[in-house]
C-alpha cells in the first residue's frame, strides 16, 4: 500500500464520529457564569438540578466575553454577569429580558497576601514597601474586580507608586493563581475566590470603589425562559442564599 | 517536416530564428546563450513565443497571428532534458512508460519492454535512477522520450553531461537509435564534432539569431561566414587581400605569397583586388613535405611554403603543431602563422621531434574562402 | 473522568486537519509556482492568523459567523448553527494552523525541479496529472511536516475557540479548554490527567508518523 497514513486516517475519523461527539441532548438550561461565581455554582447547580429535575450546562467565563458571546448568538438561557453593567447594556439592546434583571450579589475586594511570603499586608500602603515586587489584579480594562481594584489603589493615594509594580490577571481566577503560585507576593481578588490556603486576606473598604453589583437576567432568546428565572429565583433563594454567603458574597437586602 | 519561426523578447535579449528542415535530424549548433535551448522549449510547447510558427509534419503548433497555441500535452513531442529529468521516485520502467498512460495495459507493457529491449536496458528495469550510470540515465531518458512515438524528438546537449570517452560510443549510439527509431529529431548541442555526427543538416545559431542553415556537409566545407567558422572552432581562420577573383579561383596575397584557393562553389563571390578577405585552412589539410623524395614539383604541391616550428602538441592520436613561416613580417595568429595536424604515425616517421623545419603545400581545394 | 473533550479534540483536530490540507495544499501549490498580482496580498493574508491574538481573531470570527454576522445569518436562515458548535472550534483549529500547511507544502513544491513537471506535461499528462504523479510524491514530506504541525497546533487550539465556539462542556469544550477549565476550579488531578493525554497523543502520533516517514519514495 503506497500510503497506509490515509486509510488509517479515515478509519480513526470514522471512529470518533460514532463517539460522544455530541452530547446527547441539549441539556435545557444553559446558565453563562462570570468565574467568580466558580466555587459558589459548582454547589447550587447541582441542588438546582436535583430539585427540579433538570440538567444545567455551567459556562464559566470572563463576564466581557460571555456578554460579546450572547449576543453573537452564544447559547446561553441565563447570564450571571460580575458587573451589572454589561447586563444593562444587554438589557437596553434587547439581548436579555429586562423583567427579569435582577442583584444576585455584590463582590468585595480583599487585599491579598501570598502566605508563602511569611508576613502579612494589612492596608494598601503596605503595597508600596520595597519587599512587595510584584502586585496582582485583574485586568481593569475588562474585569470589573481589576476595575474596583485601581478605584480602590487610586483612591487610597497609592496608584502611582503600585502601578509599576502590577501584573495583571485576565480574571479573578488567573489572579489568584499569581498569588497562589507566590508569582506575586500580594494582590487584590474577590472574596469569593479567597479562601484558599495559600493566601491570607484582609477586607478592603468597600467605600474605595464603585460597588460591584453583580446582576443576571434571562436572555430573549432563550427556548425556555421561565427555566432561567426558576434558576435566578433559586439562587436568589433560601436554597442558593446561604451558599453564596458562604463564599463570600454580600446577598441582595444586605446591601 | 519542421518548420520554425520564432520570436521571443526577453531584457537584454531577442530570439529571432527562422529556419526549416525535412523528416530527418537537424542540428542546432552554437554558442551557449544563443537561444537553441530556448527555441527547443517553444517547440515542446513548455515556453510561449511573442510571435512566429510553428509547424510539425503539417501540425500547427503555434501561430500568433491565428492565436493557436497546443498546449505540450498535445504536441507529442519527446523530449530530451539536458540533465535527462528522469523521475527520481520512479524505477526504470516506470519512467520509459509514463508518457503511456492513456494506452491499454497490454499495449503499454510491450511498448515499454521493447524499447528498453532495444535500448540496452534490460535487466534494469526495477532500479531507480539514482542507481544508475550516466549513460544509462540516457538511455532511459531517450526511451521514455521514444516510447510514445512521438512525431518529434527533442534533445538539448543529449551527451555534455556524460565522460568524455562514453561521448563518443553513446553518439554513435545515439545516432544508430535516431536512425533505427525513424523519428525526426532536433538535436542541441555547442560541439561540432557532436552535430556532424548526429544531424544531417545543422543550424548554427549567435546571438538569438540564425547564422547559417544547411546540410552538414556544406556547413563543414563552406561555413558562411567567418562568425560562423568562429563557433565551429576552426583553426587557422586567416585574412589576406585579394589579388584576383574569377568564378573558378580566387587569388589571395597573404602573408608575402600569394595563395590560389578555389571559390566558393555555391555562390558566385567575386571580390575586387585588393579587397579584403576572409578564409580558412584546415589544420589537417597542411602536407608537410617529406625530404627524402627529392625537390617539391610545384605542380603536384601547391601553395608551396616553408617554415619553422614553434610549438607543438601532443593530442595522443595526432600532434598540432605550430609554424612559422619563414617570410618576413609578424606572424599571422601570434607567434605562429599556421596550425598544422599530424597524426602520430607521421610525426614519428618525419622524426619532427629533431627536424624543426619544414616545407609544406597546401591543395588549393583546401583553402576555404569565407565570404564577407 | 470525563473524556467527552479528549474525544472532541481529536475529532476537531483530524477534521481540521484534513480540511487545512484541502484548502492549503492548492494555496501552497499556487504560491509555489505562479506569480501574479496580489501575491503578495495572500501571503500575508495566509501569515496574518499566526500574527493576530487569538482572542481578537476570535471576535472577527464571531463577528461574522455569530448571529449577527452575514454568515451567521445566511445560515440561521436555513436554519443552521455554525457558531458555538463543534464546527465553530473546527473553523478555530484551521484558522489558527492553516498558515503551517501552507508554508510547509510551499517549500516542499519549491524544491521539486520544475524540469520534471516539465518532462510530464510533454509526456502527456494533465495539470491535475503532473501534479499527482510527479509534483505530490517528490513533495510529500513537507505536506506531511505540515499536517503534523497542524494537526498539533488544532488540537491545542484555545484562544479563538474560546471565543466563537465557547466553553460549554459536553458540546464545545476541547481538551485544552477543558484543561484551562479544570484548572480555575482548582481541579489539578484532572487537569494534569487530560493535560498528559494530550501529550500523549501527540508522542504516539509523531511516533508513528517517524516510522512512515522511514519509507523511501
Amino acid at each position: 500500500m503506497r500510503c497506509p497514513l490515509l486509510p488509517a486516517v479515515a478509519l480513526a475519523w470514522l471512529a470518533l464520529g460514532s463517539g460522544p461527539a455530541r452530547a446527547a441532548e441539549p441539556p435545557p438550561l444553559t446558565v453563562f457564569a462570570a468565574a467568580d461565581l466558580v466555587f459558589a455554582f459548582k454547589e447550587i447547580v447541582p441542588r438546582f438540578e436535583k430539585a427540579l429535575g433538570v440538567r444545567v450546562t455551567l459556562v464559566l467565563g470572563s463576564t466581557g466575553q460571555l456578554a460579546q458571546q450572547i449576543e453573537h448568538g452564544g447559547p446561553a438561557d441565563v447570564f450571571f454577569a460580575a458587573d451589572q453593567a454589561f447586563v444593562d447594556r444587554l438589557v437596553a439592546e434587547r439581548v436579555l429580558l429586562g423583567e427579569t434583571r435582577a442583584l444576585y450579589a455584590q463582590g468585595r475586594i480583599v487585599l491579598a497576601t501570598a502566605r508563602a511570603i511569611g508576613w502579612k499586608l494589612t492596608e494598601l500602603r503596605d503595597l508600596t514597601g520595597p519587599n512587595v515586587r510584584h502586585v496582582a489584579i485583574a485586568n481593569p480594562a475588562h474585569a470589573p474586580y481589576g476595575k474596583a481594584a485601581e478605584e480602590a489603589l487610586r483612591k487610597a493615594g497609592v496608584w502611582d507608586a503600585v502601578r509599576p509594580k502590577l501584573v495583571y490577571g485576565e480574571n479573578i481566577r488567573h489572579t489568584l493563581q499569581f498569588l497562589q503560585t507566590g508569582a506575586a507576593e500580594a494582590g487584590i481578588v474577590a472574596l469569593s475566590v479567597a479562601t484558599v490556603p495559600e493566601i491570607d486576606w484582609v477586607p478592603i473598604d468597600p467605600r474605595l470603589h464603585a460597588p460591584l453589583n453583580q446582576a443576571t437576567a434571562v436572555v430573549r432568546r432563550s427556548p425556555r425562559p421561565e427555566l432561567g428565572l426558576a434558576f435566578i429565583q433559586f439562587v436568589n433563594g433560601p436554597d442558593g442564599r446561604p451558599i453564596m454567603k458562604r463564599y463570600g458574597f454580600l446577598l441582595p437586602g444586605e446591601f | 517536416m519542421v518548420s520554425v519561426e520564432i520570436v521571443k523578447r526577453y531584457p537584454g535579449f531577442t530570439l529571432d530564428v527562422s529556419w526549416r528542415a525535412e523528416k530527418s535530424v537537424v542540428g542546432l549548433f552554437g554558442p551557449s546563450g544563443a537561444g537553441k535551448t530556448l527555441t527547443l522549449q517553444c517547440l515542446a510547447g513548455l515556453i510561449r513565443p511573442d510571435a512566429g510558427r510553428i509547424v510539425v509534419d503539417d501540425r500547427v503548433f503555434f501561430d500568433a497571428a491565428a492565436s493557436i497555441d497546443l498546449p505540450p500535452q498535445q504536441r507529442r513531442i519527446g523530449y530530451v532534458f539536458q540533465g535527462y529529468a528522469l523521475f527520481p521516485h520512479l524505477t526504470v520502467e516506470e519512467n520509459v512508460a509514463f508518457g503511456l498512460r492513456d494506452r491499454p495495459r497490454a499495449e503499454r507493457l510491450r511498448r515499454s519492454a521493447e524499447v528498453i529491449e532495444r535500448l540496452g536496458l534490460g535487466g534494469l528495469e526495477l532500479r531507480y535512477p539514482r542507481e544508475l550510470s550516466g549513460g544509462q540515465r540516457q538511455r532511459v531518458a531517450l526511451g521514455r522520450a521514444l516510447a510514445i512515438d512521438p512525431a518529434l524528438l527533442l534533445l538539448d546537449e543529449p551527451l555534455s553531461a556524460l565522460d568524455v570517452p562514453l561521448r563518443r560510443t553513446l553518439r554513435d549510439e545515439l545516432r544508430e537509435t535516431l536512425r533505427g527509431f525513424e523519428t525526426a529529431a532536433v538535436v542541441v548541442t555547442h560541439d561540432f564534432t557532436e552535430a556532424y555526427r548526429l544531424a544531417d543538416r545543422i543550424v548554427v545559431y549567435e546571438s538569438g539569431r540564425v547564422i547559417q542553415s544547411a546540410p552538414r556537409a556544406e556547413l563543414l566545407w563552406q561555413p558562411a561566414s567567418e562568425a560562423v567558422a568562429r563557433i565551429m572552432g576552426l583553426a587557422n581562420v586567416l585574412r589576406g587581400t585579394v589579388v584576383k577573383a574569377t568564378p573558378e579561383r580566387i587569388q589571395i596575397g597573404w602573408r608575402g605569397q600569394t595563395l590560389e584557393a578555389v571559390n566558393s562553389p555555391t555562390r558566385s563571390y567575386l571580390p575586387p583586388p585588393d579587397s579584403p578577405i576572409a578564409f580558412f585552412i584546415r589544420p589537417e589539410y597542411v602536407r608537410l613535405i617529406r625530404k627524402d623524395r627529392g625537390a617539391p614539383d610545384p605542380q603536384h604541391h601547391m601553395n608551396l611554403m616553408s617554415g619553422r616550428l614553434v610549438g607543438e602538441a601532443d593530442f595522443g592520436t595526432v600532434w598540432t603543431l605550430r609554424l612559422r613561416l619563414d617570410a618576413p613580417g609578424a606572424p599571422a595568429q601570434g607567434d605562429f602563422d599556421l596550425e598544422v595536424e599530424v597524426p602520430h604515425l607521421v610525426y614519428e616517421i618525419l622524426e619532427i621531434d629533431r627536424d624543426r623545419h619544414w616545407q609544406l603545400s597546401i591543395h588549393r581545394g583546401s583553402i576555404h574562402v569565407l565570404p564577407a | 473522568m470525563d473524556w467527552f473533550p479528549v474525544w472532541l479534540s481529536l475529532r476537531v483536530a483530524l477534521t481540521a486537519t484534513a480540511l487545512t490540507l484541502l484548502a492549503g495544499v492548492p494555496t501552497a501549490l499556487l504560491l509555489a509556482r505562479k506569480r501574479f498580482p496580489g501575491r503578495n496580498v495572500l501571503e500575508a493574508m495566509v501569515v496574518l492568523p499566526l500574527v493576530l491574538p487569538p482572542t481578537v481573531l476570535g471576535y472577527y470570527l464571531l463577528v461574522v459567523i455569530g448571529s449577527r454576522g452575514p454568515v451567521g445569518r445566511a445560515l440561521a436562515a436555513v436554519g443552521v448553527e455554525f457558531a458555538f458548535t463543534w464546527g465553530a472550534a473546527v473553523l478555530a483549529a484551521c484558522v489558527g494552523s492553516i498558515a503551517l500547511v501552507i508554508k510547509s507544502a510551499q517549500a516542499g513544491f519549491e524544491t521539486v525541479d520544475r524540469q520534471l513537471e516539465q518532462a510530464a506535461r510533454t509526456l502527456g499528462r494533465s495539470e491535475w496529472s503532473v501534479f499527482w504523479s510527479v509534483t505530490l510524491p517528490l513533495a510529500w514530506r513537507s505536506v506531511l511536516a505540515g499536517a503534523v504541525l497542524a494537526f498539533c497546533r488544532a488540537l491545542g487550539e484555545f484562544g479563538i475557540t474560546l471565543m466563537v465556539a465557547g466553553n460549554i462542556p459536553g458540546r464545545t469544550q476541547t481538551l485544552p479548554l477543558a484543561i484551562y477549565d479544570r484548572v480555575q476550579a482548582a481541579q489539578m488531578g484532572e487537569a494534569n490527567a487530560l493535560a498528559l493525554i494530550a501529550v500523549a497523543v501527540v508522542v504516539v502520533l509523531l511516533f508513528g508518523l517517524s516510522r512512515l516517514a522511514r519509507l523511501r519514495y
